[in-house]
């Protein structure tokens, strides 16, 4: 009996096994073919799905002469989807990928089209500047087109009305930041006759990612983006740095003296948002344009000025470098068998980049999403482009009116300033030198890593550990794995020099 | 009914009411504060504080949902998934949990063992989507439906309640000339409708907070249901601010989040009230026995 | 000597006749129970392809497991991972605060339901029971993100409500977001808000499978109401107590992620870390599929243990338990 049921069971599983184990599709290679040529494509959501038979999608289709479908997929769930279709072998033409570890073993294990020596063929993949490529680069070869980004973004947003009235300029030191902070936290800038506004807020990530606070106040004034190179060719972290400490003790003396917010370490970003947008609190160092951050606050405080200026220390301006993209597209290589095919689908990313695609994509369609005011265009309905153009700029490569984008869309002095700044910073950009290094430390433990040194951070601001404490938790990050990440980093650094 | 009207009576009353009616206000005033947000102007919310009452009533955020087909559309997905969905599961537990509810059944302790091991340990989410992608169910919502057709828990809880029923009203029906399966439908379920009431909600909720197999077993997004929105919308909307890949302008308003929050919830919240007539005392033995 | 073969024969024979009976009953109950088996069928075929033939997948945890590679292909490395993770210098750390989180839950949140339960229960008019039993389900569906939100809004020292109030009345401010004293506090406090009112439905179920004649004839001898809760109304839940309790004990390691995911500050990491994030954080810079597998499947074998455990003490002491 038992026997039996085993052999019923077995053949069952085994059964199943095969039917599951293989999802070989032929099918349409669609190049030797008539007509246009089919080319699924991988995405992340952006807020809505347009229907795929609207008009945006539809003219791409027609100019790259393509059977363009695409596949939105939510952030919530992309890593594990993507997962799946590796496992399962059911890959889109061209996909997006983020630049992870996970993803670089599976570039290494020759999964995708390494496309570094087909860029050139293509006028407009080949005319984008060197270091976008750069930064997505796996042992010095590109795997794909990046969803392009500024690289500075960082920028110093204020109250410009709060500053004139006290006499006070856009911050260059570190007591320059003080004094705004106190000043704006002390002496009741919105005389409401109450002690109930900020000079500057924290969030709880306030350290940690490329939006860190604390690295970009801290690269504006001489730090090294991360990682830093001595003279011996060494590496060491941005957190041994001496003008990083000064900013660290900065916030821990801002802390003391109860000008930033106590509870710096638990808040949410978007908690945050609502005081600053509510018009109790300054400066801030964003990545946004501050003209969003103008608009909300007019509603509530109708006579607020929001001004920018671009991150500056003792040495001038001093921006972090951020990696470029969102993200990057790359071609499987089991669905696009041939070098031909490869062509196929690098043409189509090499066509949106044309001037009539860049406008589509950026804009949508004349008439429809935007007109055109003289030298300028201008969005009909903001929500409208929100939803049917927003999905297409945010996840199609583009550099906006950095290339062949005919007319500038017109935007408010602020949003032009802003605008103007960060196109600016890319001539003073402090880039992360480890950003596109090898460390299997890294791999293995970074996020415990890290997690010791931004733990240590914060309880050194809060005052729960002295300078003692903090010295000893960076000894620790070094024991732990720091001292190898360096020497790893170092050495794929000379590597690939 | 009444029969003890003691002091101590009146006063346990009393505080039973109080502490139950208090529980209930603070169960429900975050929802309040987001239907009244769904509801009032932006302006007003810009200006912060908590509204519990908007002053000025606005009904743009739910223009706005029904501006496109998106969000109604997946409503409806959810709501076939759910009575669907909820369906299948009722029929598949019962015709299971009945027989393993009698002890005298040979290979009953194997298969419940079997079925807690499942409740323990699972395959993980790749071989998982083998098996939904070689029976041919990916990209159909069957595969939300199928592979989630019975849950070890309500199995176990549902044998459990099955069990508590006396033989005695099953024996007589037998003599009556009933098969297994008639007892079950002709006795058993009528005398469970509270347990299948029961059963019947944690299915329906299970579906309809279905959002990650959504995105990996179906590729078409005209197929997903309201969570999936939800959760970019919504949930991800507040994460993602400040995070390096999004500016804020991203994010929708407060506004439109929150009544997208009603559009998703209040379908689900209806079911209770609506199922509440049977969880009515007594229901199982009185009315048969008497 | 013969008499001895004799009774030896007779033996054997017995063995094989009480064989042979034994068969004869088998048979006779498979055929008697013949609709029963068919009724579980579709059931049981459900368990082995939906649960059963995915189950090769935990041999991730004895693989480096790469996606690309897949079951069959990525290298196996035997018990590498559950090595390293009980090697981690935080293991015993990250043992008791999951073990100590557990038993907060188990000893503050677990009886709630009940308690509410019997409350309700204790309604006699319909309509109000059914007001308090629809409104009190509703945080069920609020998202751990919205009721985290909601926590800081009340208990943060920046204009939190509580905090204020806390303030007006001491004149001083306690940190209940930051401290490690008020983690698990806090934490409890959350899943009750959002859990004890869905907890009582399936109470309200058996309850109300609770033969009414049962209260009056008990009303008859002059028993009180608390003598009838005692003696009427706990004893018809009690299975359904016990049974949830055992499914509880089977993912008592399970903390849940997402709502301690967002509590956990650098100034309660000690309180709060539990095996559920640190696994996060391992696989923050690279996927760890099998680690997190490796991990999974220790949590697993100590459900096991806890409900097997427990069902035979349920048995022992005449209880049905899960089977």
């Amino acid at each position: 009996m038992n026997k039996k049921w085993m052999t019923v069971l077995v053949t069952a599983m085994a059964g199943m096994m095969a039917v599951t184990a293989c999802g070989g599709k032929g099918g349409n290679n669609g190049i030797d073919g008539d007509g246009p040529y089919p080319l699924s494509l991988v995405i992340n959501q952006v807020g809505e799905i347009p229907d795929p038979n609207n008009p945006i999608e539809e003219k791409i289709r027609e100019y790259t002469d393509t059977d363009l479908r695409i596949q939105w997929i939510p952030y919530s769930a992309y890593d594990e989807k993507i997962n799946v279709m590796i496992a399962s072998d059911e890959l889109p033409k061209l996909m997006k990928l983020n630049y992870t570890p996970t993803t670089i073993s599976s570039l290494e294990a020759g999964l995708f089209w390494d496309i570094t020596s087909q860029l050139k063929d293509y006028p407009n993949l080949t005319a984008q500047p060197q270091p976008y490529y750069d930064n997505i680069s796996v042992n010095g070869k590109v795997y794909g087109v990046p969803l392009f980004r500024d690289m500075g973004r960082a920028i110093v947003s204020f109250r410009k009305d709060w500053l004139d009235a006290a006499g006070l300029k856009e911050p260059v030191t570190l007591d320059d930041w003080y004094e705004i902070i106190r000043y704006s936290t002390e002496e009741d800038p919105d005389k409401n006759g109450k002690r109930d506004t900020y000079g500057m807020m924290l969030d709880k990530a306030y350290n940690q990612g490329t939006a860190s606070t604390l690295t970009r106040l801290a690269v504006s004034q001489g730090a090294p983006n991360k990682w830093g190179i001595d003279e011996q060719g060494n590496f060491y972290p941005e957190f041994e740095s001496e003008p990083f400490f000064d900013v660290l003790k900065l916030f821990r003396r801002l802390y003391e003296e109860k000008l930033i917010n106590q509870d710096f370490a638990v808040v949410d970003s978007s908690e945050l948002n609502k005081v600053y947008e509510s018009g109790r609190a300054n400066i801030r160092i964003s990545g946004g344009n501050g003209q969003s951050l103008q608009t909300k606050l007019e509603k509530v405080v109708p006579d607020a000025v929001i001004d920018v200026a671009p991150l500056q220390g003792p040495d001038g301006i001093r921006v972090p470098g951020e990696s470029g993209n969102t993200g990057f597209l790359a071609i499987p290589k089991s669905t696009v068998a041939s070098e031909e095919e490869l062509d196929r689908v690098l043409a189509f990313v090499d066509k949106l980049l044309e001037p009539e695609m860049v406008n589509l994509i950026n804009k949508g369609v004349e008439g429809v999403h935007y007109k055109v005011e003289g030298d300028f265009t201008v969005t009909i309905d903001a929500e409208k482009d929100a939803q049917e153009v927003k999905p297409y700029r945010d996840s199609l490569p583009q550099r906006g009116e950095l290339y062949n984008m005919e007319k500038k869309a017109k935007g408010t002095e602020l949003f032009n300033k802003n605008k103007q700044i960060v196109y600016n910073n890319e001539n003073f950009i402090v880039a992360n030198p480890a950003l596109t290094l090898n460390s299997a430390t890294y791999n293995e433990r970074g996020g415990e890593l890290e997690q010791i040194i931004t733990d240590a951070q914060t309880k050194f601001i809060m005052g729960q550990i002295d300078e003692a404490g903090w010295k000893a938790e960076v000894e620790k990050w070094r024991k732990s794995g720091g001292d190898q990440m360096a020497a790893e980093y170092k050495a794929s650094y000379e590597s690939v020099k | 009914m009444r029969q003890d009207r003691s002091w101590g009576n009146r006063l346990f009353d009393l505080l039973n009411h109080t502490v139950l009616f208090l529980v209930a206000i603070v169960c429900v005033l975050p929802f309040v504060y987001v239907l009244a947000v769904s509801f009032a102007s932006p302006a007003e919310v810009a200006r912060g504080g908590l509204i519990l009452w908007p002053k000025q009533w606005s009904m743009v955020s739910y223009q706005y949902i029904f501006s496109s087909d998106t969000l109604p559309r997946s409503l409806l997905v959810s709501v076939y998934i759910t009575v669907v969905g909820t369906l299948i599961n009722l029929a598949f537990t019962s015709l299971m949990a009945y027989p393993l509810s009698k002890p005298r059944l040979r290979g009953r302790n194997p298969i419940l063992l079997g079925v807690l091991i499942t409740m323990l340990f699972s395959g993980g989410m790749i071989p998982t989507y083998f098996v939904v992608n070689g029976l041919n169910l990916t990209n159909t919502l069957w595969s939300l439906m199928i592979p989630s057709a019975i849950s070890a828990f309500n199995l176990i809880v549902l044998k459990n309640f099955f069990q508590q029923i006396p033989d005695g009203l099953e024996d007589s029906a037998k003599i009556d000339g009933c098969n297994d399966l008639g007892v079950l439908l002709r006795i058993v379920l009528p005398l469970s409708l509270p347990a299948m009431a029961t059963f019947g909600l944690f299915y329906a909720v299970a579906h309809w907070n279905t959002f990650f197999n959504a995105i990996l077993y179906i590729n078409d997004n005209e197929k997903w249901p309201i969570q999936v929105m939800l959760r970019e919308i919504v949930i991800l909307a507040q994460s993602r601010v400040g995070d390096s890949g999004f500016d804020e302008t991203d994010v929708q308003p407060l506004t439109i989040r929150m009544a997208v929050i009603v559009f998703a919830t209040v379908p689900i919240l209806l079911v209770y009230p609506f199922l509440q007539k049977h969880f009515a005392k007594g229901v199982m033995l009185g009315s048969v026995k008497g | 000597m013969r008499s001895n073969q004799a009774v030896a024969a007779a033996g054997f024979q017995g063995k094989r006749e009480l064989r042979l009976q034994r068969r004869k009953l088998l048979l006779r109950d498979l055929v008697r129970d013949r609709w029963m088996y068919l009724m579980l069928l579709p059931g049981v075929l459900y368990f082995i392809v939906f649960k059963y033939v995915p189950m090769y997948g935990v041999t991730m945890a004895f693989q480096d497991y790469k996606p690309y590679l897949g079951f069959f292909e990525s290298p196996w490395v035997g018990f590498k991972h559950f090595e390293r993770f009980f090697s981690e210098t935080h293991f015993w750390t990250l043992f008791r605060n999951t073990i100590v989180l557990a038993l907060y839950n188990l000893i503050f949140f677990f009886p709630l339901p009940i308690v509410l339960a019997l409350m309700l229960n204790e309604l006699r008019r319909e309509r109000f029971k059914r007001f308090v039993q629809t409104l009190i389900y509703i945080p069920h569906f609020v998202s751990w993100v919205v009721v985290v939100g909601i926590f800081y809004m009340l208990f943060t020292t920046e204009n939190g409500i509580v905090n204020e109030l806390l303030y007006r009345l001491t004149g001083e401010k306690i940190a209940f977001l930051l401290e490690k004293d008020w983690f698990r506090t806090m934490i409890v406090s959350q899943t009750i808000w959002k859990e004890v009112g869905w907890g009582t439905v399936i109470f309200l179920a058996a309850l109300a499978g609770v033969d009414m004649q049962q209260y009056e004839a008990a009303r008859i001898d002059g028993a009180n109401r608390w003598r009838q809760l005692w003696h009427i109304t706990l004893p018809a839940i009690r299975s359904t107590i016990i049974i949830l309790l055992i499914l509880r004990l089977g993912n008592f390691l399970d903390s849940g992620f997402e709502q301690i995911f967002l509590m956990i500050t650098p100034t309660n990491r000690e309180v709060s870390e539990v095996f559920d994030t640190y696994v996060y954080t391992k696989g923050m810079t690279q996927a760890q599929y099998s680690y997190s597998a490796a991990v999974g499947l220790f949590k697993s074998f100590i459900g096991l243990i806890l409900v097997l455990g427990s069902n035979w003490l349920a048995k022992r002491f005449g209880e049905e338990g899960v089977y």
